[in-house]
């Protein structure tokens, strides 16, 4: 038996041993956000080139919104001032949302945070795409702009996982935490429904993409100097 | 469910704003309070909410029309915050009745949340607006930036204008350092006393640059800020004013030299350009030559008066105006003719007078006494062609010239084109062309006879012009000339390409060649010379050449080595006799640039060939060439 035991470990130990080389090889060469090549870089870089990402993708889905606000929102309809509050996906996830509860969470809090709306924006950014194709007339800047934002959405957060790895020294936590599959299209979704829908979709993601701005940047604040940011 | 709830979220929204588009007395803050009419009673409403910090916020309520219930406590502000679909209206935590404010502290602002505001009397009145719900980043206003300052930069060098640098600091009220809010600012400035503000671009960063600013004038600076993306501007800030007088006095009177000095220098420029205006003309535009063909009036040579020219050219009426008759009357026809005194007294034995011929070889008498000349006599003609290409050196054999031209008179063919094509060629300096001097002695009667004008048939790459037959005197002396080419060829020794040829050639017929040997235009020259060995008479020939016979009869001292480029015709006497057309048409031109062409009508010489060598020619076909004929004759 023990022998046996001792020829499986060997076994498997033999089996696994690229396996142990990669997983000592750090993370963040592989998984580093918008670089292809395996270079490591610091963790305040890191944190840099993430809350550039957060701001780009805040003022691009700012411009989206209001880009299709003109084009398909009766003037009537415009909510952008209100109550987006319902409608959005992302209003069950326990995120903080005013400064003085940000400032009382953790660092790992906030990052989490912004994990989870990260993650939980992907899927209706694709759905988002699929359905600004169906209409007739939205013009090619929106279709880019809404495949941008998707695309530099992911690599956000493959940066937030490196970051998370970095700082909090943790695993990923990989189940995101909406419903999924929220959006089954229905047959031929009447037109002001389905525009309705969309904007609500847009604005509620320019929200939630300040709202990851802005823990991103405080965050930083609080690495580099942790008196000042209280 | 989600869908469910969203659709009747969707109708819920759809229909409360369908409801504010029919009630026209909005108490919205939010939206434009100029479409509001004034003739229906306002009810309270709030007439703003702005956060400064993003943390805290506050609004203000106005009764309206309702006066009674503008005293304090009788409207009350609830809100509603929906964090959850079970939230509930609550009060305002903080009044300020005196203001008719509701202020939100940190505890109580949450960011991306929307709030409802809602006003309510002590009878639960309620007055809501849908449009009064935001979201706190929405209704940030910012705080104007402080320390607004400014520095100089530079002064331009001409001191009228300069520019400076304003700098600033974030409002303290908003976190920037923190980064809790991203702001831009927009600076503006206008002189003192206009009424419209210049707004520059919006800038991240705490400096902005101003440029162009006017020395001596007074300038006001203001400045406000909103967060990026967003679109609510806060207040401006506090002027400060800005002026930089000339700090040098010097600096004015110094532009005025400059000015003064400038526009002198300018003005001397001028009179100078006009005093001088002439030479500057000549500088510049420098004088063209003028067309000009000797004997022809330049008048002609202008534009539209070809018909003229070529009357003249053609020699009709008697051939060039009376001036240019004039002209050679006294003046051999080319100016670089220069005949030794000798010769010239042989050719007074053949003189001929009224022969242009002579007169223009100098054989004539009135015309030796114009040997000699350079260029001076031969710009007897009034003839400023500045144009033209230097005079020869006079000293050069002008023999080579005299045999050129001899060359040009068979026929009575005033073809003055052809004159005027050997003319042109005449000028290049021959010393080849001294035997053509002695050919003249033996057999210048041909030309001498002759007219000055004869058509140039073909010409040669080596040079030669071949010329149409002549007239039948020159034929007959030309046979004569014949015997003593046969004399000369022994003579010749190197240069023996033509003569080589004519011995080897066979000709079909002769052509009137004029080689100036190693003259200017002389190519390499394959002795196209078709030259008819006395002996060999073929029938069908009407040309003649001119041999260039190597004097026996005289002294060789002008004579040189080079062989007669002179062709003698030779055989069929009857040619000779028959009359010679002056004309011919130019068939075609080969690849040569020889004009090939039909031979007259009444006569049967071929047409006068390029000088191909030909090897073995057929028999030549009394009349034209033949497409075919002609493939075989080029090489």
């Amino acid at each position: 038996m023990n022998t046996m035991t001792v020829k499986q470990q060997v076994v498997w130990a033999a089996l696994l041993w690229p396996y142990l080389l990669t997983m000592s090889v750090p993370l963040d060469c592989r998984e580093e956000q918008g670089s292809s090549s395996c270079i490591s870089i610091s963790q305040e870089k890191l944190l840099d080139r993430v809350i550039q990402h957060a701001e780009l993708i805040y003022r691009v889905s700012e411009e989206s919104c209001s880009m299709f606000e003109e084009m398909f929102v009766p003037f009537p309809l415009r909510l952008q001032r209100n109550q987006a509050g319902y409608a959005c996906i992302t209003k069950a996830l326990p995120i903080p949302s005013s400064k003085s509860e940000i400032q009382q969470i953790s660092d790992k809090w906030l990052l989490h945070s912004v994990l989870m709306l990260v993650q939980s924006w992907i899927e209706p950014l694709v759905y988002l795409q699929t359905t600004l194709d169906r209409y007739d007339d939205a013009p090619d800047m929106l279709l880019n702009k809404t495949k941008w934002v998707y695309e530099k959405l992911i690599s956000l957060e493959q940066g937030v996982v490196v970051l998370i790895k970095k700082m909090l020294d943790e695993g990923t936590l990989t189940a995101p935490y909406m419903e999924q599959g929220i959006f089954q299209e229905d047959a031929q979704p009447e037109m002001l429904e389905s525009v309705m829908r969309d904007y609500t979709l847009l604005s509620c993601f320019k929200k939630d993409a300040h709202k990851m701005e802005s823990f991103l940047k405080l965050l930083k604040c609080r690495q580099t100097d942790k008196y000042n940011c209280a | 469910m989600a869908i469910l709830s969203s659709s009747s979220n969707l109708l819920l929204v759809l229909l409360i704003s369908s409801l504010d588009w029919l009630s026209t007395p909005g108490s919205a803050f939010l939206m434009d309070w100029e479409h509001v009419t004034s003739s229906a009673p306002l009810e309270p409403h709030f007439t703003e909410c702005v956060s400064r910090d993003q943390e805290t916020f506050r609004c203000w309520w106005s009764p309206g029309s309702f006066h009674n219930l503008s005293s304090p406590g009788a409207v009350r502000v609830f809100y509603l915050k929906k964090e959850s679909p079970t939230s509930e209206w609550k009060e305002c935590p903080e009044y300020d009745h005196s203001k008719r404010e509701c202020f939100f502290d940190v505890n109580h602002t949450s960011v991306w949340i929307p709030y409802c505001m809602q006003l309510r009397t002590q009878n639960n009145i309620t007055f809501f607006n849908d449009d009064d719900c935001f979201t706190v980043e929405h209704i940030v206003r910012p705080d104007p930036p402080v320390s607004l300052n400014w520095t100089l930069l530079n002064i331009s060098p001409s001191g009228l204008s300069y520019d400076i640098m304003v700098n600033w600091e974030p409002p303290p009220s908003a976190d920037v350092g923190v980064g809790w809010m991203r702001l831009v600012y927009e600076v503006q400035y206008r002189e003192r006393n206009a009424t419209n503000w210049e707004a520059l671009e919006m800038e991240r960063h705490t400096q902005q640059t101003i440029y162009g600013l006017h020395i001596g004038k007074e300038y006001e600076v203001h400045i406000r800020c909103r967060m990026q993306a967003f679109t609510k501007f806060g207040e401006f800030s506090d002027s400060i004013f800005i002026q930089v007088m000339s700090s040098k006095e010097t600096t004015f009177p110094l532009t005025l030299i400059l000015v003064f000095g400038t526009m002198g220098i300018l003005i001397l420029i001028m009179l100078v350009a006009v005093s001088q205006q002439r030479r500057f003309i000549m500088i510049l535009l420098p004088p063209v030559p003028a067309p000009k063909i000797k004997g022809i009036d330049p008048e002609l040579l202008k534009k539209g008066k070809l018909d003229e020219l070529n009357f003249i050219l053609s020699g009709g009426m008697g051939g060039m105006p009376t001036y240019a008759s004039d002209f050679y009357q006294d003046e051999p026809w080319v100016e670089f003719i220069e005949v030794d005194a000798e010769d010239a007294d042989a050719r007074e034995k053949e003189d001929n007078q009224g022969s242009d011929t002579q007169r223009l070889l100098g054989l004539s008498q009135p015309v030796s006494h114009h040997m000699n000349i350079g260029c001076s006599n031969a710009i007897s003609f009034p003839d400023e062609d500045s144009g033209r290409a230097s005079c020869y050196d006079p000293d050069l054999p002008d023999q080579d010239t005299l045999m050129l031209m001899a060359t040009l008179l068979p026929g009575q063919a005033e073809d003055g084109e052809a004159s005027l094509d050997v003319a042109e060629r005449a000028p290049t300096p021959e010393r080849s062309e001294r035997p053509l001097v002695q050919t003249q002695t033996a057999g210048p009667q041909t030309w001498v006879n002759t007219d000055f004008y004869a058509q140039v048939s073909n010409v040669m790459p080596s040079g030669g012009v071949v010329l149409s037959p002549g007239q039948q005197l020159r034929i007959q002396e030309s046979t004569s000339a014949t015997e003593e080419e046969t004399k000369k060829k022994g003579k010749e020794g190197e240069d023996s390409k033509e003569t080589v040829e004519k011995k080897q050639k066979e000709l079909q017929f002769q052509l009137l060649v004029v080689d100036p040997e190693g003259s200017g235009y002389t190519t390499e020259s394959n002795a196209r010379q078709i030259s008819t060995p006395p002996s060999s008479p073929m029938p069908g020939e009407g040309y003649q050449t001119i041999h260039p016979q190597p004097m026996e009869t005289k002294p060789a001292a002008t004579v040189e080595d080079n062989q007669s480029p002179y062709i003698l015709p030779d055989s069929p006497q009857s040619q000779f006799f028959a009359p010679v057309a002056d004309y011919t048409v130019v068939q075609e031109v080969d690849s040569q640039h020889s004009l090939l062409l039909n031979p007259p009508p009444h006569q049967s010489p071929p047409p006068c060939l390029p000088q191909h060598p030909l090897k073995a020619l057929p028999a030549m076909p009394v009349g034209y060439i033949t497409p075919d004929l002609l493939g075989k004759l080029s090489p």
